[in-house]
Order: structure tokens, then sequence, then C-alpha cells
């Protein structure tokens, strides 16, 4: 039985002038972006070349991580180079491009283009489906057989999401089939587990548009209604409810700005480097202590300032989970290894790097341990909140179906 | 007659569903993020002074010329358009460890996301089936069955339609105002004001050119189901990807060195090159010295040098000579390998500015980005602003330069025997950084382009819309 609706539905879509525009638009998007953020990070990759360290140069430098071509996310930040000095660390414009204009728009990842584009045409596959089939009359017709309005429901569910996600999955596999014909491209059976894993995700968030889209076609009775209101939420899920809910935790949240940090520590150390030449006048003796002393304090100020930062995270984070395009991101950005956590992470790293270091490098000793980075295993990153990330898209899926389930049970054929 | 058409549009607008959504959408939005903006201004404004009374106060206590430029390096003042427009002014912190990444993740929401997202939505919304869905209505032949000529109904539209948009987008600015407004610590002075009807005149620009798109679609269609669908295509590719592939794009045609392989060399040019040049230049020099005064070739250990020196007056010229010489060399070392490393700098930040030029033009294409640099540039906000900073902080090092040179000059004076770079001193007359805005005029002047390119979009897509309705079958 349902079998026949998903039939219908896959047919009924296959032939439509809707179906026609999005596959266009989707494989257009999709292979460009592929194609542009392949072009990126080669380009990275040779920048990499040049910055890499050599032995015993005390500098932190990871090399880009292929995964970033979908999901850019903070690439750029964990690809900067940490040199670590006397003065402590000093972080240099890594492999991005000093074009100002990358900073006015977000990247065209796929990640992007999932989030923004694919919700919206899940919708599109969704907002009429059982307004149109009102407006039309073939509702009436269908139910005035003997198959069950619950399997209606799930026969047009499932059939909407495998004519959506069966082109988009065709789309997706050979744009990254072809990014595997260049030899510079590698990717390991680790990274290929996380782009799996990642597409499951984009699945789930396209299903959940989909299904909101459904739940907002049985409670209108007209298309044009739940267009409306359907691409009002969306605007409130994609753009509105995370971007200002990382400024409404700003504003919760007491934080210094990064500008505030950095001139307080150029205080202390031009403070204690004029200090140390009066003393040197003097005739007293300064050495390791003085900067193990200025270290301290540094450190003291950093350490407030990222414990008030993390806070300031971890609400904004919190705040934007209202809407599940933040969720999303977060899983996706975090099992790319671009994420906001691994990002903290990565600079724990490199702070207990710089003090492994530090001594060495006041001492006078000229033999550094080079720095090695350990992307989190994903057993750490699912366990660290991308898990629930995921659960809670599961969970507004579910409720969204459940929601046009009983909406739908109701529902005025008439 | 055309009355009666605008007047039937504004009607029916306004009873409509999606014009109360709008409504409430737009009032409620604009209303928090005016709110949010206003604190988050207040607050910079405060961490601002904050800042700038510690650096007074350090001054008082521990300048010292020698590492005194990082300290007093120039920052800007919150422009009290921040309430409105956020553009490029948080300070770029790529270079500190400690940057913040939320923003990269989530680009903050101010008055420009407002007009370019929403209003450009809103804006097809309400017309994607303006003339298709009263074609499926079947009140579009009603219509024509009168004594009304196409054009007047398809300009009755436009202009109602458009109309009805402005109601809930002015209200919910003027909502806004009235918060922003109502706060004491926010000034807006004339300048200000007349930026802020500028890119008011831009964002009306902005959603009439979507509204005539929406209608011009419309009149493509026959099924106001196939038109929202072609509208929305659009919009994705003018909004949402024309913009962001533009800097890749001109990536393509202009292409720049890598940044930090420029970096690199500049650092081994003024580094290791230079020592070498300096010691090549200055050992020359030493031996000629040596020549010309042969006291001077002899190895004397560092003590028997200044004993000689405050002894012999002859030995004392000789000496001095020697070390003028030798300093001159450096000056001249520096000097070379300065100006190569400058010739890689210019060239680097020619092709980089090159870069970004096509780049705007790439994404001029959309008007979402002609809105974008209009109101960030007009706000000051944007990229000419940058630019404006930093040649108003190049002015500023050049006097502070002054200021330093003369300073030490009449320590120098007073007692030479101290080593002034490294003393404290004192420096409450030194020149105070004073952040300016650019004149309005000059503002408006760089942002002409994106107007006229607005306007031209508008005209465009409004004969369009009008030819294809005038041969548009109504059957």
């Amino acid at each position: 039985m349902i079998g026949t609706v998903v039939r219908k539905e896959i047919i009924s879509n296959l032939v439509s002038y809707k179906f026609f525009i999005v596959i266009l638009l989707t494989s257009i998007l999709i292979f460009t972006s592929f194609f542009i953020m392949h072009r990126d990070y080669k380009q990275r990759l040779s920048d990499y070349h040049i910055i890499k360290p050599k032995p015993n140069e005390p500098i932190a430098v990871i090399p880009p991580n292929p995964l970033s071509m979908f999901a850019n996310g903070l690439e750029d930040a964990m690809t900067r180079s940490f040199e670590v000095s006397r003065i402590g660390i000093e972080a240099r414009a890594g492999q991005a491009s000093g074009n100002i204009i990358f900073s006015f728009f977000p990247s065209p990842d796929f990640l992007y283009i999932v989030r923004v584009v694919l919700s919206l045409v899940a919708l599109l596959f969704g907002f009429d489906q059982i307004s149109r089939e009102k407006e039309q009359g073939t509702l009436r017709l269908m139910i005035a057989n003997s198959i069950p309005r619950a399997k209606i429901l799930a026969g047009k569910w499932i059939g909407n999401f495998l004519s959506l996600s069966i082109p988009f999955l065709l789309v997706t596999l050979l744009g990254f089939a072809l990014l595997n014909f260049d030899p510079d491209i590698y990717f390991s059976p680790g990274n290929l587990m996380r782009f799996v894993i990642i597409l499951a995700v984009t699945l789930v968030y396209i299903a959940l548009f989909l299904s909101l889209g459904i739940f907002i076609s049985t409670i209108t009775k007209k298309a044009a209604a739940s267009i409306v209101i359907l691409l009002f939420i969306w605007a409130l899920f994609v753009f509105v409810i995370p971007n200002l809910g990382t400024l409404l935790a700003r504003q919760m949240v007491d934080v210094p700005s990064v500008r505030a940090l950095s001139e307080k520590k150029e205080q202390i150390w031009t403070r204690e480097v004029l200090m140390r030449i009066m003393e040197g006048r003097e005739g007293k003796e300064t050495g390791v202590s003085r900067f193990q002393a200025i270290h301290n304090e540094i450190d003291k100020l950093e350490e407030d300032y990222r414990n008030k930062f993390n806070r300031l995270i971890g609400l904004s984070k919190n705040i934007n989970r209202i809407s599940p395009v933040a969720s999303f991101i977060y899983a996706v950005t975090e099992i790319a290894g671009t994420g906001i956590g691994e990002e903290g992470h990565f600079k724990t790293d490199i702070i207990r790097y710089k003090n492994s270091a530090f001594l060495d490098i006041v001492s006078g000793k000229t033999e550094y341990s080079p720095f090695n980075y350990q992307y989190r295993s994903l057993s750490q990153i699912l366990a660290k909140g991308t898990l629930f990330d995921i659960a809670w898209l599961v969970f507004f899926n579910i409720f969204f179906f459940a929601l046009s389930y009983f909406s739908f049970v109701k529902y005025d054929v008439r | 007659m055309l009355k009666t058409i605008i007047q039937k549009e504004l009607l029916s607008n306004i009873f409509s569903f999606r014009f109360l959504v709008t409504f409430v959408l737009l009032l409620v939005i604009v209303t928090i993020t005016v709110f949010i903006l206003t604190d988050n201004y207040v607050k910079r404004l405060d961490e601002y002074s904050q800042r700038q009374r510690e650096i007074e106060n350090y001054l008082g206590d521990y300048a010292h010329f020698n590492r005194i430029n990082n300290v007093v390096r120039p920052s800007q003042r919150p422009v009290p358009f921040y309430s409105l427009i956020r553009g490029l002014s948080s300070d770029s912190n790529i270079e500190e460890f400690d940057n913040d990444p939320l923003p990269v993740i989530f680009p903050l929401i101010d008055f420009t996301f407002i007009v370019t997202i929403l209003l450009s939505l809103i804006a097809l919304l309400f017309s994607y089936d303006s003339i298709s869905g009263e074609k499926e209505d079947g009140t579009l032949k009603l219509m024509l069955s009168n004594r009304f000529s196409r054009s007047k109904i398809i300009l009755g539209k436009i202009i109602g339609g458009t109309l009805t948009l402005l109601i809930p987008f002015l209200l919910s600015i003027i909502i806004g105002l009235l918060v922003i407004l109502l706060n004491p610590r926010v000034l807006w002075r004339g300048a200000d004001w007349g930026a802020f009807f500028l890119i008011l005149l831009g964002s009306i620009l902005y959603f009439t050119f979507f509204y005539c798109l929406g209608v011009f679609i419309s009149s493509r269609h026959h099924s106001s189901s196939s038109s929202i669908m072609t509208s929305l295509f659009v919009w994705v590719l003018f909004i949402l990807i024309i913009p962001n592939l533009s800097p890749y794009i001109a990536s393509f045609f202009a292409q720049t060195p890598s940044r930090i392989k420029i970096d690199r060399e500049v650092a081994m040019i003024t580094d290791v090159e230079r020592d070498n040049l300096g010691r090549k230049l200055s050992g020359e020099k030493r031996l000629e010295m040596h020549r010309k005064y042969p006291v001077l070739a002899e190895k004397l250990s560092d003590a028997e040098i200044e004993r000689r020196v405050a002894q012999d007056p002859d030995y004392r010229k000789a000496y001095k000579e020697l070390r003028d010489a030798i300093g001159k060399a450096w000056d001249e070392a520096n000097r070379i390998q300065g100006d190569k490393a400058g010739v890689l700098e210019k060239e680097l930040r020619r092709k980089q500015e090159a870069q970004e030029r096509l780049a705007i033009w790439i994404s001029m294409i959309s008007p979402l980005s002609d809105f974008t640099y209009l109101a960030t540039d007009l706000s000051s906000t944007g990229i000419r602003s940058r630019s404006h900073f930093s040649r108003i902080a190049e002015g500023w090092w050049r006097a502070f330069g002054a200021y330093t040179r003369k300073k030490l000059a009449s320590l120098q004076e007073k007692n030479p025997t101290v080593d002034w770079w490294n003393t404290p001193v004192e420096v409450s007359d030194m020149p105070r950084f004073q952040y300016q805005q650019e004149a309005l005029k000059d503002r408006f002047g760089g942002t002409i382009r994106f107007f006229v390119v607005l306007i031209i979009f508008n005209l465009i897509f409004f004969t369009a819309a009008y030819f294809s309705f005038i041969k548009y079958d109504v059957r």
C-alpha cells in the first residue's frame, strides 16, 4: 500500500518543474562549491609547504585539513602559524588570503550549501504536500480508498525524501569521486569515515526540513499560506536565531574584547622590560626567574580571559540550539575537525607546547621538540556534544513528523 | 484610474495573511536586533574608554621610548552607527592567539542582514503571484475587460505593492530608531542622519528591485506555484551564491602571490641579508677610516679605548668619525634592504588591491553586495573606512615619530649620558590619536556607483516586467 503512494510521489516529482529547478540548482551549487573549495585547499596546501617549520624551530603549524573543503568552519584560524618565543605565542596570519571581500560573505562550502539552500529545497518539496492535493481535489480521492491516513503521510514522506535525497547523494558522491582524481588530495580511511557520517547527518537535516514542510502543509488550507509561513520559519531557523543568539549571549557574559587583552599583555611586557633594564643598571641579577614571573602574570590574565570566553561559547551554543540549524553546524564542523570544540582543543595543545618549549627558550637551549597535533577521535567528538546535536536533529525530525501525523489525522479534506 | 489599481493592491495586500506575518516578524526582529546592538555599542564604548584610560595610566608610570610604540597603537572609537550596522567593524583579530571564533561560524545579525536577506525574501513573497496568481483566480481577465490599459495595471501593481511593503518596513525602522534615540549614550549628528537617509534610500531601491524582479518572473509564468520556484531559484543565486563566489572567482583572474611567501622573503631581506650587507659596508668603512687615522687600527681593549677617548682629543675626534661612518653604513644597509622589501610589499599590496577591486566588480552583479557595500561604506564600517582609518593612523604615526625624535633630542641635550630610550619619561604632551569619520560627502561619492547599479537593475527589471505583461496571455 505504502509502496503505491511512494511510487506515485516519486513519479509526480520526477515530471514536475520544481524537481527540474531543484536538481539543476543543487548540481550547479555542489559542483561549483567542490571545485572552488578544492582549488582553495590546494592553494593552502602549497602555502603550508612554505611555512612548514624547519626542525628545531619552535613553531606550531598544522597542514590544512582535507575535510575543510566540505566544512570550512574555523580552518582559517587553526591553520595560522603559531610561533613560540620569549614573548609567548605569536599568531601570524596563516594560509588565509588577505582579500577583504572574503570577510563580507561566508565561504560557499558544502556545509553552507546544505545548510541554506538544501534546507530551502527540502521545504519546497514539503510545503504543498497536503494543501495542494486538497486544492486539486485529489486528496479526497485518495482518502476514499481503503488506505489509512498514517500510511498516506508516511508514503508521502518517504517518496519525497527519496526523490530529494537520491539525486543529492548522487551528485555529492560524483563530486567527491572527482576530487579523488587529484593526486594531491588524500582522504585517510578515518576521514572517509567522517565524510560518510557528515553525509548521514546531512540527510537527517534535510529530512527535518521535509518533515517541517509537511507539518506546516497539514495545518494550512492553502499552499500559498504554507509557503509564507515556511519561508519565515526557515529564515528564523537558518539566519535569525543562530546569529541573534550569539549576540545575545555576548550581552549576558561579560567578556573583554581580544583587543583589550592584547593591549594589557603589551603593557605588562613593556613595563617588565623597562624594569629589567633599570634593575640591570642598578646591578641586580635578572634572568630566567623574571621571565617566569612575567609569564605567570600573563598566563593568569589569559586564563581568566579564556575561562570567561569558554562560558560565552557554552552559553551561545546552548541558546543557538533552539534552532536545529545550529546543531547541524556544530555537528558537521566538529566531525570535520574544524569546529569550535576542535579549535579549543587545538589551542590547549598549543598552550601546552608553549609551556614545554618556553623554559628551553629562556634558558638558551636551541633544540625544541616539534609540535604534533592529533585531531580528536570520533568517539571523543561524539562524547563532547556532537552526539547530542545529532540526537537533537533526530528529535526535531520525529517531533515535526509526529505533529504532522496528528494534524493530518484530523485534517478536513473537503 | 491608476489610483484605483494602487488602492486595490494596497487593500488586498494589507488584509492578506502574509502581510500580517511580515509585519509581526519585521517588527520583532528589528526591535530585538536594534536593542541588542545598541546595548552592545554602549558596552564597546565603555570598554574603549576603559582601554584608553589604562593606556594613559600606563604612560604616566612607565612610558619609555624603546617600546612605547607597542602600547600606544591607535584604535578606533566605536562609531554610533554600530547600533544599526556592524559591517567589518569588529576588530580583525586574526593576528591574535585568542581570536574569537563565534562570528566566523555565525555572522552577526544587523540592519544590513535584515534588509538584504529578509526584505528581499519578503518582496518576492509579495510579488511572485501578482500576475500569475490573478490569472489563476480569474481576476486578471475581469480587470482587463475594463477600459484599463495594461501599462497602467502593471504600473499600479508595482507601485501599490512596493507601497504596502514600505509600511511594515518603515514602521519597524521607526521603532528601531526610537530604541536607539531613547538611549542617552547614543548621539547621532547631522552626518549620521544624512548617512542614515541615504542607506534608507538604498534599501528602498533594493527592495523595489526585488519587487520588480518578482513581478517580471510572475508575468513569465502561468501558474503561481512555478513562479515561486523560479523566484526562489533566482533569489538563491543573487543572495546566497554570487556574493560568496565572487572573491574566489576574482582570485582566479587576478592572482596574488602568497602572503606568507612574501612575509618570509621580507623577513629574510630585512634580517639576515641586512645584517650581512651591514657588516660588509661597515667593514669597508672601517678599513677606510683605518687608512685615514692609523691610530684607530691598533687593537685596544674597551677600557683602553675609553681612556684614550677621555684623554686624547685627536683620538676622540677620529673615534667619533669612525662611529658616525659605521652608523651611516648601517643606515645605508637598512635603507637598501628596506627599499627591496618595500618593492615586494608594494607589489603584493598592488596585486591584492587589484584582486579586491575585481571581486567587488564581480559581486556587484548581485544587488545584495551592492547594498552591503553601500550600507557599510556610508556608515563608516566598511572597506572605505578601513583604509580611511589606516590613513589617519599613518598620519598620526608620523606625528608621533616626529614627537619622539624631538623629545629625545631635547632630553639628550639636557643630559647626554643617560640612555633615554630605556628610561621612564614624561609624555603627557604627546600627540593623541583622534579618529574622525570620513566626511559624508566623500563617503557618498564612493558609493555612487552602487546606487547607480541598483537604479539600473531597477530599470531593467521594471522594463522587462512591463514588456512581458503587455504580451501576457491572460486566458
